[in-house]
This record gives C-alpha cells, sequence and structure tokens, in this order.
C-alpha cells in the first residue's frame, strides 16, 4: 500500500509540475504579446513618434497649411492610408490622399466620435499640433480598435483580482489533481491490494468494474492459475511425503519382530558366543534402519515443508551441552551402535561468555537432531579416540556451532554432493541439517581445511523473542 | 535397606499383575508376550482388535494395557477411551505413528507413556515396569529412599549425610543438586539441567554459583574434595553422580 501512495504522490507532483510549467510559459507568452503589442502600436510606421514628426513638418504658408518634402517623406514611410488636418471649426486644412468617402466638416460631436473609434470604417489615429488636429487614417485590414474603459475602483482592484484568479485558478487545478489522485488511488487500490496478496501467495478475488476491469480480470485469471498450479504442486508434495510416512510407518512392526527376535537371540544363553554376537549386530543394524527411516520421514517433511517448527525461546549453549551429555550417555535413539566402538570419542566444548547467555526462537528438537547429525558424523566416520571441537559463537546476526575433529574431514565429494545434489552418495544427515538451519533462516557452512578436507559450521538466524 | 531401584525385586513382584496388550499383528503380539512372560509376568492376556480388547479387559480385569493405535475396527484412542471410563489402570500406547500430534493426542487423553514401534525388549520392559511403579508401588517407596556413596548414606528425607555414626546437614539447594544427580544417576546432568531444578526457568547467571555449591557437596560426600570419586565433573558439560566409586 506504501507503493501505491508513492505514486499517488508522484503523480500529483507530477501533474503539479506540469501545471507550473504550463503556467509560466503561457505568463512568459501574455508578457511577450502584450509587449510586441505595445511596441508594434508605437512602431515608426504609425506610432506617436511618427505622429509627432508629422506635425512638426507642417509648415503655416499664406496659400494654407502645407507639409515639407521631409514630412512627406515621413509620411509616406508610414502605414498611414490617408491623412488630414482640421482647424479649431473642424474644416479640414490641409490632406494627403484623403478617400472621397472622408467628408471635409466636421462637427465637435463627430470629432469626439472617431477620434476614439472609427471614421467611415479606418481605424484612425488623431495628434494635437499647435491649433490643428491631425487625423491619421489606418487601413482596417491592418489595425483594429478597441477602445477600453474601466471604472477607477476597479482599475485600482485590478491587481487584487488578478492574484484572486491566479489564486483561485491554483485552487482549481489543485481541487482536480486531489479529485483524479484520489479516483486513481481508488482504482488502483484493489489491484495493488491483488498484486501484494499475489506476493504473499494468497488468492485474490478483485472486483472487474470500472476502468481497471480488464486488468483486474487478468490478475484474478493470473490468481487462479498460480492457485491451481501450487495446489498440484501441494498434492504432488503430500502425495510423496505421505507415501513415505506410509512406508516408514508399514515397516516399522516388522522392523519391531527384527528388533525383538534379534535381542531375544543376543541373549540367549544356549547360542554360541559367535552366534550371539551376529545376533546383536543384527538388532544393531536394525536399529540404525529405525534412524534411517526417521531421518527420511523428517527430510522430506522438511523438504516439503510438511514439519511445523515448534519455536520457543530457547538457549543455544544449553541444547549443545544438552546434546553432547546425551552423546556421552549413550541414550537409545540418539546412537544405536554407541556400545560398540563409539564411546572412544571425546568432545571437547568452547562456549563464548556472550554466547553462552543468549537465547533465540528455535525448534529445540530439530536443532538439536541437527547437532546430533553433524557431531555424530565425526564420531562415526573416524578412527577411535577422536578428539571433536564444537565451538558455539555469536556473530553477524547469527547463531554458529562449528564442529571440527582431528579424523580425515568431511570429504570433498560429500560437500560438492551437497551443493549439486547427486544421488552418488548417501548424506541423509547432513542433509537434514542444512533443511533445519534453512528452516530457522541458517545454512550449513562447509570450511575448508589446509588438507583439503573439510569442517562444518552449522548456522541459524538470531531471532529472539 | 531399599535402595532406588531394585530391578531383582521387581521382577520377583511382576507375576502379580495381569497385562493386557491389544495389536493387529500376531506375530507381535507373540514377541511382546514372550517378552514379558520372561520378565516374570505370568498372565499376559492378548487380543487382536478392539472388540476382543473390550472382551478381554471385561473378563479378566487386567491391571495394565497396551494398546496398538491402528486396529482392524477401530483405533486404540476408542479402546483407550472406553476402557478409561470404567478404570483407572494404567495404559500405554504402544504404536507405529511417530508423529508427535499422534505422541501428543495419545499423552493428551491421559496414557502414562507412549511408545514408538520398533522398539528395543529392555525399553518396553523398562518403561512397564516404570508405569507400574509409579501407579502401585508410590506408596511403599515413600520415605525409604536414601542414597548410598560408598560408606556415605545420604538421607533426603532429614536432608543430611550419614558417615560413621555423625551426620552432615544438607542445605536445600546441595540436596535439589544431589537429587537431580541421583535421578540420573550414571549419567552427565548438564549446567543447565542441574540450574533449571534449583533455580527454574531464569537460572543464567548461577553458573558460578553452582560450582560453589558442587564444591561443598563435595565436602560432605567426598574423601578427598580436590579428587572427587562420586560428584565427577564433565568438562564444559556437566556433572556426573557415579554409580560405583570411582
Amino acid at each position: 500500500m506504501k507503493s501505491l501512495l508513492k505514486v499517488i504522490r508522484r503523480y500529483s507532483i507530477t501533474v503539479g509540475v506540469i501545471v507550473l510549467v504550463l503556467f509560466f510559459i503561457n505568463v512568459c507568452v501574455f508578457m511577450g504579446v502584450a509587449y510586441m503589442t505595445v511596441s508594434d502600436t508605437n512602431r515608426l510606421d504609425y506610432g506617436r513618434d511618427c505622429m509627432e514628426r508629422i506635425g512638426g513638418e507642417l509648415l503655416k504658408e499664406k496659400e494654407g497649411i502645407k507639409l515639407s518634402e521631409k514630412g512627406k517623406e515621413i509620411l509616406e514611410d508610414t502605414a498611414f492610408l490617408w491623412a488630414m488636418a482640421l482647424d479649431k471649426e473642424g474644416c479640414v486644412v490641409w490632406e494627403w490622399k484623403l478617400p472621397e468617402e472622408i467628408p471635409e466638416n466636421y462637427t465637435l460631436q463627430e470629432v469626439a466620435s472617431f477620434s476614439r473609434w472609427y471614421l467611415k470604417d479606418y481605424p484612425v489615429r488623431i495628434w494635437r499640433s499647435e491649433e490643428l488636429l491631425l487625423v491619421f487614417g489606418c487601413g482596417p485590414e491592418r489595425v483594429t480598435r478597441y477602445d477600453v474603459m474601466m471604472s477607477a475602483e476597479t482599475f485600482e482592484f485590478l491587481p487584487v483580482y488578478i492574484k484572486a484568479m491566479v489564486f483561485a485558478n491554483f485552487m482549481v487545478i489543485l481541487l482536480f489533481i486531489v479529485f483524479f489522485g484520489f479516483q486513481f488511488y481508488r482504482s488502483m487500490k484493489p489491484l495493488v491490494e491483488g498484486v501484494e496478496m499475489l506476493a504473499l501467495g494468497k488468492r485474490t478475488d478483485i472486483k472487474e468494474k470500472g476502468s481497471m476491469g480488464e486488468l483486474a480480470a487478468k490478475l484474478n485469471l493470473v490468481s487462479k492459475r498460480l492457485e491451481q498450479q501450487q495446489e498440484q504442486l501441494s498434492k504432488r508434495d503430500e502425495a510423496r511425503t505421505e507415501w513415505i510416512a506410509g512406508v516408514s510407518h508399514d515397516i516399522r512392526t516388522p522392523l519391531s519382530l527384527i528388533v525383538g527376535y534379534s535381542d531375544k537371540l543376543a541373549e540367549d544363553g544356549t547360542l554360541s558366543i559367535k552366534n550371539r554376537k551376529l545376533a546383536e549386530n543384527m538388532k544393531r543394524q536394525s536399529l540404525i534402519i529405525r534412524q534411517l527411516i526417521a531421518d527420511l520421514n523428517l527430510a522430506s517433511k522438511l523438504e516439503y515443508q510438511a514439519q511445523p517448527l515448534k519455536k520457543r525461546l530457547c538457549s543455544p549453549a544449553a541444547l549443545l551441552r544438552d546434546c553432547i551429555a546425551d552423546f556421552y550417555n549413550g541414550q537409545p535413539g540418539v546412537f544405536p551402535d554407541t556400545k560398540n566402538g563409539m564411546t572412544d570419542f571425546f568432545i571437547e566444548v568452547n562456549i563464548g561468555r556472550e554466547a553462552d547467555g543468549i537465547r533465540v526462537m528455535a525448534d529445540e528438537g530439530l536443532i538439536k537432531r541437527a547437532l546430533w547429525n553433524l557431531i555424530g558424523n565425526s564420531i562415526r566416520h573416524n578412527e577411535k579416540r577422536c578428539h571433536v571441537t564444537v565451538s558455539l559463537t555469536a556473530k553477524d546476526n547469527g547463531i554458529h556451532w562449528r564442529i571440527e575433529d582431528t579424523g580425515s574431514g568431511i570429504p570433498n565429494e560429500v560437500v560438492r554432493n551437497m551443493e549439486c545434489r547427486g544421488d552418488t552418495i548417501h548424506i541423509m544427515g547432513l542433509r537434514i541439517a542444512a533443511q533445519i538451519a534453512g528452516a530457522h533462516g541458517g545454512n550449513l557452512l562447509f570450511i575448508r581445511r589446509d588438507g583439503g578436507n573439510y569442517d562444518v559450521e552449522f548456522f541459524i538466524e538470531r531471532e529472539e523473542g | 535397606m531399599k535402595i532406588i531401584f531394585e530391578v531383582g525385586r521387581m521382577r520377583m513382584e511382576n507375576y502379580k499383575y495381569k497385562i493386557l496388550v491389544v495389536d493387529d499383528n500376531g506375530e507381535l503380539l507373540n514377541l511382546i508376550g514372550a517378552i514379558l512372560k520372561e520378565d516374570g509376568y505370568q498372565e499376559v492376556l492378548m487380543a487382536k482388535s478392539v472388540k476382543d480388547g473390550m472382551r478381554l479387559f471385561h473378563e479378566s480385569r487386567p491391571d495394565m494395557a497396551i494398546l496398538d493405535i491402528m486396529l482392524p475396527d477401530g483405533d486404540g484412542f476408542i479402546l483407550f477411551q472406553r476402557m478409561r471410563e470404567e478404570t483407572e489402570i494404567p495404559i500405554l500406547f504402544l504404536s507405529a505413528k511417530d508423529e508427535d500430534e499422534d505422541r501428543l493426542f495419545g499423552l493428551g487423553l491421559g496414557a502414562d507413556d507412549y511408545i514408538t514401534k520398533p522398539f528395543l525388549p529392555r525399553e518396553l520392559l523398562l518403561r512397564v515396569r516404570a508405569v507400574l511403579k509409579r501407579t502401585y508401588h508410590i506408596k511403599e517407596e515413600k520415605g525409604e529412599t536414601v542414597i548410598k556413596l560408598g560408606e556415605r548414606r545420604v538421607l533426603p528425607e532429614r536432608a543430611a549425610v550419614s558417615f560413621q555414626g555423625e551426620e552432615t546437614s544438607l542445605t536445600a539447594k546441595e540436596l535439589a543438586l544431589l537429587m537431580k544427580l541421583n535421578q540420573n544417576r550414571g549419567r552427565i546432568v548438564t549446567f543447565d539441567a542441574l540450574c533449571n531444578a534449583v533455580w527454574g526457568d531464569f537460572y543464567y547467571g548461577y553458573e558460578n554459583t553452582l560450582m560453589v555449591h558442587i564444591r561443598h557437596l563435595r565436602e560432605k560426600l567426598e574423601d578427598d574434595p580436590s579428587h572427587p570419586k562420586w560428584i565427577l565433573t564433565a568438562r564444559g558439560i556437566g556433572y556426573l553422580l557415579a554409580k560405583v566409586k570411582l
């Protein structure tokens, strides 16, 4: 939803900037046009300057008023079509190219009328030169005259009116921005919510109405398809998990019989020591099968997220100590073959002061299972008197358990197999540990030794409750 | 004087208890029957279905029942509830279903234990014995517990150690620690489990205090506290109460 608000804000800002730019351009154009108009009307060919200069070239002679040669030249260069001079009585005392339809006498009313308007459809300009009134006629096709008159009060408040208009315009624009922005927001909101639901892997059901109806319909279709695909995947995963769970369930009863019978044989005093030992081996292998079944079941559940995490606040240090104590105590189920040659190991524990006090949210059972697998690998795959060191540290927002041993280390092929997922090597214990780390936002790291083989580090995200 | 766990005597007493086992697999039934009988349980009743189980239950009134969950005519949970309506005998589930949910459901119904298949015969016997002891022997044992450490005797009831006619008293925390170690005798008990037993869930920071209490305990229980023979240190992990003097 935040992204939608960002879109709206950006949209509003963009519209606002466009409006401001247009307004600025308009003001510039208006001012430019106004300037050009004013300068145009004052141009030499029909401006004030021109009229003044012509007025100065009118000479009073005995025969009447005459225009000097220089005045004629100026007049020829102007855009005026004709010109005349009126005396105090309104009679034409001088004229230049005066059309026939222009009268030669004018009353005071007629002078007042044309002085601000047209004379016989000719827009005229007036210039007072001493006692004479000079009248210049312009071509109606070239010049338009418009007389504006307003009250003094209106003129006085003109700047205020302009400001008010600009303000009102801005308000209207703002209103439109907000209105259209809101409309846009309203039409986009369900779509954005739909996309967010899709991102969360949930179903979307947007109303397919309005301008965004088509898009909403497509989004609903995408959601439906994703749901169908997810359903198919889930069904497949579920079937696989159920199949493994079923097989592991069905195998348990016959395995109970094998364990029971081999136990009876191992305890049977009438059998030779050799045969009793064989029976003991059978029992031990059966218990390894039991462990493998449990591992297979757990691995498949972790793989398809069918194993719910039972996270609670716990101490990583306490989990490690508990796990190592289990090794030494040889609890049934931890390592079935503890009795047969696996007691010959030493586990050293290094827990930093800081790491000892940490409490994190984790599934204790699963973390212990991962540690059992990793420490168990060190013990199982090495010679007797193997020295295993487990260090617990808290760094980079994670809890790290590093398992090192004096044995040969994890071979390169195993590490490669973990990364490339081949089926050439059976490394269920490591895989389960990696899955458990993954389920806790962590991973399994392989640390290369000088000799080429690897030690392992199990880390989880430090999630504090 | 009676020591906490007298396997021999228990075996002698087992013949008194009548155990009903219900499982749909006849071969497994026979095996469980044989395991129990060898351990001294003279009367082991066997049924393959809910119907047979209930019939035997009514006819013989067993002292304990071991039930499978998946049965041909119903499930063990139903059988459990029907039995519970009539009696309070200890009931144990023995099932191939190893899901946490199933185990918690079974225990949540009020079952005394839940064992998953495949099981070690010894594990089954120990659990059966523990349940029977808890149910039928609890009063007999109360007040008679003595922890034997060589020539020393720890008397929990009096919070004291008796040695050569003299008694040394133990503090409440020392006694709690010793009891926790004794419950797991021969096994390592972590610092965390010991602290938890004495100070509860919020034990962090008590490790040094724990070491002090252990030192005091050694002074009272060991001939040479600097070279302990009974309370042994598992370096970096916890302590262990030895079964025999090292």
